[in-house]
């Protein structure tokens, strides 16, 4: 017995010693913000609680085309009315805040803009939603005669947004615009509470929409802005193919010049094209 | 006499640590891969690979979290990581022996090589490698690069639209690994 008992534990030893086992993978933790929110860092018109990564810059390309319910055969859907058309570029000077510049058709319009991360939602949940701050101010550089305060205009919102899970995403934009120079009996400042989701059907395709009814008063004949459209993700670019009212790409014309109604039939087509550069050492 | 074996044997083999000396281990060691897409490269870098070395019988076990590569740009880590199906298959690993010499007395660096099994991407592949082994005063300094065909382990470059990336990877891997310190002891 004793014989048998030393011979088990000895070939138990000779195991040991002779068999090592793989060590057990165990997967790194990373508590941190939870990761695209939305695909881009702009939805169809407007800007969502998504932010550009540290010496990133993100550009966009932003088209509108006329309304297709105008002669629609003779004028190819809108398309022959020509594109109003937005080019910009977005720096990440952290991974929390971003500047850009651009350049719209209408108005031969440059904008400044930023936008900051307030809150940033976590994969634990510690933060569940994401909070951004964005403002933008234009300028009008039609030659027109007004003076360079005449030619402003401003905007500002609060970003609010939950990732529900892989394939929903919500937020809701408290948000204010301001023109120092109107037509007369105009409005210079509107408020107003945009709504944008986006709905993902696989990883490269996502449906998206957005509505920026105006509270409180307006300029006469200033419709809420509606727009609905397909996002389509291509690794390196998002592609964004939408139906929309507002012919503008700036939030403060798109909710105070705006007087198109979608379900009356006053919609273009456009697209967006984003695409994000890495400006760092090489990486 | 007699009686004593069997207790010996047992107080040997429940603490085998304290006289298995030789092995080292990291949880920080460094891993990147460049890749190429038509005009540019990317790297992506991840500083937790986790490696241990066990000189007693050979053992060299590496595995890294592919959840931790680092590309510098969100939207590529994100496409990364949907390309290698990191959420079913999170783990690259290499399990194998080192079947050259090394020689512990000295503190230059030796080249060796190991021969084993990698697996990523849910596929495993025999691999021989030749990189660097080198004893320090912290432990053992490990240096290794090669070559990775990712179509080999079924994974499809992802490429839409305007470019493709090119199905050999570069792989680069260093760490120092430090002696396990029950090993210290013995």
């Amino acid at each position: 017995m004793l014989k048998k008992t030393t011979l088990l534990f000895t070939l138990l030893i000779f195991i040991s010693f002779s068999a090592r086992a793989q060590m057990e993978r165990e997967r790194v933790v990373q508590e941190g913000p939870v990761e695209e929110t939305f695909w881009a860092p702009g939805l169809i018109g407007m800007s969502t609680v998504e932010v550009i990564g540290h010496k990133n810059i993100n550009a966009t390309i932003m088209h509108s085309f006329g309304l297709i319910n105008d002669e629609p055969l003779h004028n190819f859907l809108g398309m022959d009315f020509g594109a109003s058309v937005r080019l910009g570029i977005d720096y990440g000077i952290t991974d929390n805040w971003s500047l850009g510049v651009g350049r719209s058709s209408p108005q031969k319009q440059y904008d400044f803009r930023t936008k900051y991360a307030l809150f940033r939602q976590t994969t634990t949940d510690n933060v569940p939603l994401s909070i951004t701050l964005k403002g933008d101010m234009g300028i009008d550089t039609n030659k027109n005669g007004y003076s360079f305060g005449d030619r402003l205009n401003f905007f500002a919102s609060a970003n609010v947004a939950r990732k529900f899970n892989d394939q929903l995403s919500l937020q809701v934009s408290p948000m204010i615009s301001h023109f120092n120079t109107v037509f007369t009996g105009e409005e210079k400042t509107h408020f107003a509470l945009g709504l944008a989701g986006e709905y993902h059907i696989s990883d490269r395709y996502a449906l998206m929409a957005e509505y920026l009814p105006v509270l409180g008063e307006r300029s006469e004949g200033t419709a809420n802005a509606f727009s609905v459209g397909l996002n389509i993700e291509t690794g390196g670019h998002v592609f964004q193919l939408f139906l929309k009212t507002s012919d503008w790409h700036t939030e403060q014309h798109i909710i105070a010049q705006n007087d198109d109604k979608f379900w009356d039939g006053d919609i273009r087509f456009g697209f967006n094209v984003n695409r994000i550069f890495w400006t760092g050492e090489k990486q | 006499m007699r009686r004593l074996i069997p207790i010996v044997a047992v107080v040997l083999y429940l603490f085998p640590l304290h006289v298995e000396a030789q092995s080292y281990k990291t949880e920080t060691g460094h891993a990147e891969f460049e890749s190429e897409v038509p005009l540019h490269t990317f790297t992506g870098i991840s500083d937790h690979l986790v490696g241990l070395i066990d000189l007693s019988d050979s053992t060299v076990d590496f595995y890294i979290d592919m959840n931790t590569f680092d590309t510098g740009i969100n939207k590529r880590d994100k496409d990364m990581r949907r390309t290698l199906e990191t959420d079913k298959y999170p783990f690259a690993e290499f399990f194998g022996k080192l079947v050259s010499n090394f020689d512990t007395t000295t503190n230059q660096p030796q080249q060796v090589t190991v021969r084993g099994e990698f697996t990523i991407h849910g596929v495993t592949q025999d691999l021989e490698l030749t990189g660097t082994l080198q004893k320090t005063a912290d432990g053992l300094k490990v240096k290794a690069s090669w070559t990775l065909n990712i179509e080999e382990y079924d994974i499809e470059p992802p490429g839409i639209l305007f470019y493709r990336v090119d199905e050999n990877q570069d792989i680069q891997i260093e760490a120092t690994l430090t002696p396990i310190e029950s090993d210290t002891d013995a």
